[in-house]
């Protein structure tokens, strides 16, 4: 678990162009999106579908389902853990 | 004084479909779609071909000697037009302009992107093209307009010559819109999961998404009707920004109710005399909801609306001149087409789709457009007969508030990143944006230190060299040499978008237009910013020159105040 965290934060900071920010700085309990947390939106969601895709094989079933998946890094990794192949 | 009329004298189009106005008119009212399934286009994350529902321009044989297939397909369109105004007495001294609508032109000629810029082929700059297809046709260089706005571009274009007619630049505008689809452009839409799967159904409850599709399309905007066959009349016109989000549709619809509006007391009408509404409507779930609360905040959730994008798709810059060339095909004809797979409603704010004909009586109808940056565009359009006379309203005077130039080659990163911390901002976007937006991004920010305004007041008037290359390559390495399309990277290959990264962070709502152009035009920019602030609410105008391309920038801002 922990692994995937670490692995997902550089992912994250690299698929998003989050140059000023290290690993450490992403707190994997708090938000991705909205003002407390990272602040991403709609186009950085996308980016996470791909991370998924590309670097997990896998693919959300249902769009609506996103929402809580990446609530945070944490939610991703369970979802990953629970998905991967 | 009473204000110039604009009449659109004569039009022309090649889509998928076919060539000519009258064979795409025929085929629509037979009910034909010209979208259907090609492969080539995208490719899935193992490289298998994913076929792409689409509109494509199959069998076009008028490709012209040193000339891309994307600038023959526009030189026919205007030739079509051109061949329907009979030549009045005076002819030679009018006054012509061309005005070339795209937001990608030639992109789709890269195979890969080059190691240098400077090794790029000219044509891929939208400007190389618009100089073609004007020399073709004998217009001076000087005569030839670039606008690339994102998806309003067509109607975008359509307000630009409107004005620049009105004011009296010219006698006679020539607005040709192409867009052509290659890999480039399928393979970003579809890492935005924009792309529908079936036949597109706008403002259906079960719409997922959109259908590309190319086309050229040529309409001639004329102060008089001499000539014409039927003409009609482009009585209002007006552009605006969200100012919400650079790919997502503002959630209250107010950027393009304000175009709206604007647009209708331009023409001097009210929605009572509206006759029909023919929308955007790609069938994106965000769009068509958008579209539909501003229908409602304008008033016109009762009145015929259609949108045309299930029988041609989205084409792109090349939508706003088609689908404009549709209405005025419509008002003559007393009807409204049906929207094709509408069946039941599936938008928050009611309006009045329908799948069949509706037989309409015509005064004047409105055309609308929204785009990325935020951008909206709405023109009215009237049958002669019903176009209202309205008082002229003077070109203003203006004086130069403030500049900001900064320019220069190399580390752009460590530059731009301390300019950003010397303004003391903590904007986490900052980040994402790409080069050329932080570069505008940290000039409007020097530039309007201090300005209170509110969001109608101001309009942005852009204009550069490359639109957005520097950003298109970085997507082209990503689908031939890297993960895949990206859709942060993407949605930046729009040169419209830097100046919705302006607009956002400013929260400015007014005019946003983007011009091409090989260098900087300044007084020409400047004069349409007067035509802006003599036209909108807009009481200031941000000016100016913004290019970045393989770390050589330049930003050359003013702020300007009607007086």
């Amino acid at each position: 678990m922990e692994e995937i965290i670490e692995k997902l934060k550089s992912q994250i900071i690299e698929a998003l162009n989050l140059e000023d920010l290290q690993p450490e700085d992403i707190d994997p309990d708090k938000p991705l999106f909205g003002a407390e947390g990272l602040g991403l939106d709609s186009i950085d969601a996308l980016e996470l579908i791909l991370i998924l895709e590309r670097d997990y094989g896998i693919k959300l079933s249902k769009p609506g389902e996103g929402k809580e998946v990446f609530s945070s890094v944490r939610t991703m990794a369970e979802y990953i853990i629970a998905h991967k192949k | 004084m009473a204000r110039k009329k604009v009449y659109i004298v004569a039009d022309g189009m090649v889509t998928s479909l076919g060539a000519g106005t009258w064979t795409n008119v025929e085929a629509v009212r037979a009910g034909k779609t010209g979208v259907a399934l090609h492969s080539g286009l995208v490719e899935d994350e193992t490289g298998n071909d994913l076929p792409v529902m689409c509109g494509l321009v199959g069998d076009f044989k008028g490709d012209i000697d040193g000339m891309t297939r994307t600038e023959s397909l526009a030189v026919a369109a205007v030739s079509e037009a051109a061949g329907k105004v009979s030549r009045h007495d005076g002819a030679a001294e009018r006054r012509k302009a061309l005005i070339f609508s795209s937001t990608k032109g030639n992109i789709g000629i890269l195979d890969a992107a080059p190691e240098n810029t400077a090794a790029l082929p000219e044509e891929v700059f939208l400007d190389c093209s618009a100089k073609r297809i004007g020399r073709h046709f004998g217009y001076h260089p000087e005569d030839v307009f670039t606008v690339s706005n994102a998806c309003i571009s067509g109607v975008s274009s359509i307000v630009v010559a409107k004005r620049m007619i009105e004011y009296g630049r010219y006698d006679e505008v020539t607005v040709v819109g192409v867009d052509t689809i290659s890999r480039f452009i399928a393979s970003g839409f579809a890492s935005f999961r924009s792309l529908s799967a079936s036949l597109c159904r706008p403002y259906d409850a079960s719409r997922d998404g959109l259908n590309l599709g190319e086309a050229a399309a040529a309409v001639i905007l004329s102060d008089c009707a001499d000539g014409a066959s039927a003409p009609v009349v482009v009585s209002g016109g007006s552009v605006s920004d969200d100012a919400n989000h650079i790919s997502g549709p503002s959630r209250t619809g107010d950027g393009l109710y304000f175009a709206m509006r604007d647009a209708m007391e331009d023409a001097g009408v009210t929605a009572e005399d509206i006759s029909f509404v023919n929308l955007h409507g790609t069938a994106t779930v965000y769009n068509d909801e958008m579209e539909s609360k501003a229908v409602g905040l304008a008033g016109l959730s009762d009145k015929p609306v259609q949108s045309l994008k299930p029988y041609i798709g989205h084409t792109l810059g090349a939508s706003g001149v088609v689908e404009t060339v549709f209405c005025i095909r419509q008002l003559l004809l007393g009807e409204v087409w049906g929207t094709p797979g509408f069946a039941s409603l599936g938008v928050p704010v009611p309006l009045s789709v329908s799948s069949m004909t509706r037989q309409v009586r015509m005064r004047h109808c409105i055309k609308t457009a929204s785009g990325f940056g935020g951008c909206n565009a709405a023109i009215v359009l009237s049958l002669p007969e019903y176009a209202r006379d309205m008082e002229e309203k003077p070109l203003p005077g203006f004086r130069k508030l403030k500049d900001v130039k900064m320019c220069g080659a190399g580390d752009f990163h460590s530059f731009i990143r301390e300019k950003y911390k010397a303004l003391g901002l903590n904007d986490m976007k900052f980040y994402k944006m790409d080069d050329m937006s932080k570069l505008g991004y940290i000039a409007s920010h020097l530039l309007l230190d201090g300005l209170s305004f509110s969001p109608e007041d101001m309009a942005v008037i852009l204009q550069n060299r490359s639109a957005s290359l520097d950003s298109d390559l970085k997507h082209l390495r990503n689908i031939t040499e890297g993960p895949g399309a990206s859709p942060a990277v993407f949605v930046y290959t729009l040169p419209n978008v830097a100046s919705g990264e302006i607009s956002i962070r400013h929260k400015i709502k007014g005019d946003n237009t983007f011009f091409i152009s090989s260098s900087y035009d300044k007084e020409g920019m400047e004069e349409y910013a007067r035509m802006v602030l003599a036209s909108s609410k807009a009481k200031y105008c941000i000016v100016g020159w913004l290019e970045y391309l393989g770390g050589e920038y330049d930003a050359d801002f003013e702020l300007i105040e009607k007086i």
